[in-house]
């Protein structure tokens, strides 16, 4: 690593500079918010924000427990669902060719407004919004695995072949390999899914859970709670992703050795 | 291994068009197979189940909710289609600017650029009703939302993209005495459009959640409403019906985007692969 | 001897749309046991598909191919294969690139490992075993490649184009390496190449193959016994050998050489 006065500048501003302008930005909050006699309802003070996290941790605590452990359990289960079909449709090319439009065009409708549907279905709490927050979870992952399966080195298979490997050999030693940066770039999706499943499920169907509480603290007018349990849910939602990334920077170890 | 193994070469000839001709149909013919053994799969195998029409209504009842409903679905797709036509409008042009902005320079880039990625990774659906806590319970806050949740991919596809040039070939113009300008619009913007069309779907996709989303807790029209409605209503036909307008709407706009997408890469006279998902 | 290669009467045709395109036309020829034969010619004359054709990797139009007794209708297991690309797989180490034709054949890992040792060591690799491919060069990459070419022993060894990707110097150095195999173990080999001096330095028989028609117009004998002097190549009975095919293929081809001598 380079020790040159201008690099070290550099490396500097840009863990300062975004690190200032979140500073800056609360500060002028603070201050307008205070200045101009905003009212809380409105736009509450960041400080104000701050002080109710005292008052309600506790409730956050159990809602973000809630979200959280149901938002982790619908992203494991629509990945290992996802893995499993990628691997299925791509077992044989009639079968690929057969589903793989259809998978695309079930990942590019608005899926999301099929809530309701979940919670008619499975009625009015968690196994709706787990199967809810799975199914919309689960097309991205089975959609780049796919890809990424289809997509192995053409020179890699073409060996395979001429090493008389079977296809099965060729899908789980040669192609699966090949799909592992598509399978993490479609995890990471269905990980910012999966929150967003749980969220807008709790807005139809819930009586506990942040987003359920973010709506209740909407109808109350306490929009200061709104905004901590947003810190909260975003804190929440940030683990699924952490998995991912934690993933994928095991799988590139893994393949750069 | 294939046809035309063993056999005189005309035959082999012969037989090798018809294969192709096969293969052609293949990728069009399968995936409607599966598509029609699925409807009649959901069409008798309710029947011989014997489930409720209510609880999971069969095509034939869907299409005739959808004939009885037509009137009511067109009016109610109305509002959801301006929100989300509008806010993805809204949310690209703003979205380019501020993307342009963010790669002409670099200081300002990377005050704001870590803040944008933040934005696009935390669930902002849960934000909806902050917007209605801003906006009241109306279209505004609908429409706001949804320029909120379609914005940040626009900026991030449009700056990624910008930034993607090919380092050897901006040098070249610059080592040309070309002027920023021509730079940036004869080889950056170039570059760009598969990022930033990429974006657009992305964008797309997210305008119709926020709409949806905003009709959920809003609960005032739209067919996210009329969703919502049909199910408490249990009227699961009505439901289907109402998605199916739905998904005609989202891949009428996803299918717009792509369309452009192509007509761009036409008339830049290459094939820049995006992304398909 | 016995014949361990027999190519009879071998056209390929390729349909796009409605051309038919014959990229290989009535080749005939046999290669014997232990015989180095060098596919010498243009691109494309044909004879990476020819190549092709022998691996059981694309589909014979007519004519056949018989391999020890037997005729190629699919790809082999006791045949080796080289590309032009290593094709080596990214996450895999050397050791376990070269051993991958062992696991995907179900052979005896211990047995085979030891051999693999013998390989890598050969070819100048010991160290270098637990490497992963992006971290070596592009000569390294092909001398595992050849490792896992030679590893379940073969009786065959196909090789498309090696070291046509290589710089100069390292496939000066990659060719004496596959010489040094050559007078090791002594294999049948069918050496694809468009280098005249790689073919002549490399083999013990040249067929020069054309295009339009894609054929082969003439099988050489290379007069150059085994083990072979690695300094035959300033000799000048080399040179003329080089000549005498240089000659013959540009007479072939209407090559722009010829057209602006002509001129």
């Amino acid at each position: 690593m380079s020790t040159l006065p201008q690099d070290r500048r550099e490396h500097i501003l840009t863990l300062a500079l975004p690190v200032l302008l979140g500073v800056a930005v609360l500060g002028v909050w603070q201050v307008v918010t205070q200045a101009f006699s905003i009212s809380p309802v409105l736009l509450p003070a960041p400080s104000d924000i701050v002080s109710s996290f005292d008052d309600i941790a506790g409730t956050l605590a159990r809602n973000a427990w809630v979200t959280g452990s149901e938002a982790l359990v619908a992203f494991f289960l629509s990945a290992i669902l996802g893995v499993v079909a990628a691997l299925v449709l791509t077992s044989s090319a009639v079968v690929f060719q057969a589903f793989y439009p259809h998978v695309v065009m079930f990942q590019i409708i608005p899926k999301i407004a099929l809530a309701p549907l979940f919670v008619f279905w499975l009625g009015f709490d968690s196994p709706s919004r787990l199967s809810y927050s799975i199914f919309i979870s689960f097309f991205p992952v089975a959609l780049a695995t796919m890809t990424g399966l289809n997509r192995a080195d053409a020179n890699a298979l073409r060996l395979s072949r001429a090493l008389t490997a079977s296809r099965w050999q060729i899908l789980f030693q040669v192609q699966v390999p090949y799909a592992l940066p598509y399978f993490f770039s479609g995890l990471k999706i269905a990980a910012t899914m999966s929150v967003i499943g749980i969220v807008v499920g709790e807005f139809i169907s819930s009586k506990r859970g942040l987003g359920h509480y973010i709506l209740y603290s909407q109808s109350h007018s306490e929009t200061a709670h709104i905004f901590a349990a947003m810190v909260v849910l975003c804190i929440v939602g940030l683990i699924p992703y952490g998995i991912a990334i934690g993933g994928e920077r095991l799988a590139r170890k893994w393949w750069r050795g | 291994m294939r046809p035309g193994d063993g056999l005189g070469p005309k035959a082999a000839g012969a037989m090798a068009a018809i294969w192709r001709r096969i293969a052609l149909f293949q990728r069009v013919l399968l995936p409607l197979a599966v598509a029609v053994v699925f409807i009649l799969i959901w069409e008798y195998g309710t029947k011989l189940a014997k489930v409720s029409p209510l609880l999971f209504a069969p095509p034939s009842a869907v299409w005739k909710s959808l004939e009885l409903s037509f009137p009511i679905l067109v009016q109610q797709s109305l509002p959801t289609l301006k929100e989300t036509l509008l806010g993805f409008a809204l949310a690209s042009l703003l979205g380019v600017t501020l993307g342009t902005a963010l790669v002409l320079s670099k200081r300002v880039r990377q005050a704001l650029y870590p803040h944008i990625l933040l934005f696009q990774l935390i669930p902002k659906v849960a934000l909806a009703p902050l917007f209605i806590v801003w906006l009241g319970i109306g279209p505004t806050s609908r429409l706001s939302f949804a320029v909120f949740m379609a914005f940040f991919p626009v900026v991030i596809a449009t700056m990624t993209g910008l930034l993607s040039a090919d380092r050897n070939i901006v040098r070249l113009c610059t080592s040309l005495t070309a002027t920023p300008w021509q730079t940036f619009m004869s080889v950056r913007v170039p570059y760009a459009m598969p990022h930033l069309f990429a974006g657009l779907k992305i964008a797309v996709t997210m305008a119709i959640i926020g709409v949806i989303v905003g009709e959920f807790v809003t609960a005032q029209e739209g067919l996210g409403y009329i969703i919502m409605f049909a199910s408490s209503a249990d009227d699961t036909a009505l439901v289907f019906a109402a998605i199916g307008m739905l998904c005609a709407v989202g891949l009428t706009l996803y299918g717009a985007v792509a369309l452009v997408e192509m007509l761009i890469q036409r008339r830049l006279g290459v094939t820049i692969t995006s992304s398909e998902f | 001897m016995a014949t361990n290669i027999a190519v009879e009467n071998v056209r390929k045709v390729y349909q796009t749309g409605k051309d038919e395109v014959e990229a290989v036309s009535n080749v005939s020829f046999t290669a014997e046991e232990g015989e180095f034969v060098a596919i010498l010619g243009p691109s494309g004359c044909g004879k990476s598909t020819l190549l092709m054709m022998c691996a059981g990797l694309e589909t014979i139009t007519s004519g056949r191919i018989i391999m020890d007794g037997q005729p190629v209708t699919e790809p082999r297991a006791h045949v080796g294969i080289m590309f032009q690309d290593s094709t080596l797989l990214p996450w895999k180490t050397v050791m376990e690139n070269i051993l991958f034709p062992v696991k995907v054949q179900k052979r005896p890992m211990a047995e085979h490992k030891e051999r693999a040792r013998e390989l890598i060591h050969m070819v100048g690799l010991s160290g270098f075993e637990e490497k992963k491919p992006h971290q070596l060069s592009g000569g390294m990459r092909q001398r595992v490649a050849i490792c896992r070419a030679l590893v379940t022993d073969p009786d065959i060894l196909l090789m498309d184009e090696p070291f046509s990707a290589l710089d100069a110097m390292t496939r000066d150095e990659m060719n004496d390496a596959l010489l040094d195999i050559w007078d090791r173990y002594r294999k049948t080999g069918l050496f694809v190449t468009h280098s005249i001096r790689e073919a002549v330095y490399l083999a013990d028989r040249v067929l020069v193959m054309t295009r339009r028609p894609a054929t082969v117009v003439e099988d050489l004998r290379i007069p150059f016994g085994r083990p072979r002097d690695r300094s035959i190549g300033e000799k000048a009975e080399f040179n003329e050998i080089c000549a005498y095919l240089r000659n013959l293929i540009e007479k072939r081809e209407d090559s722009p050489r010829r057209q602006a001598r002509a001129a």
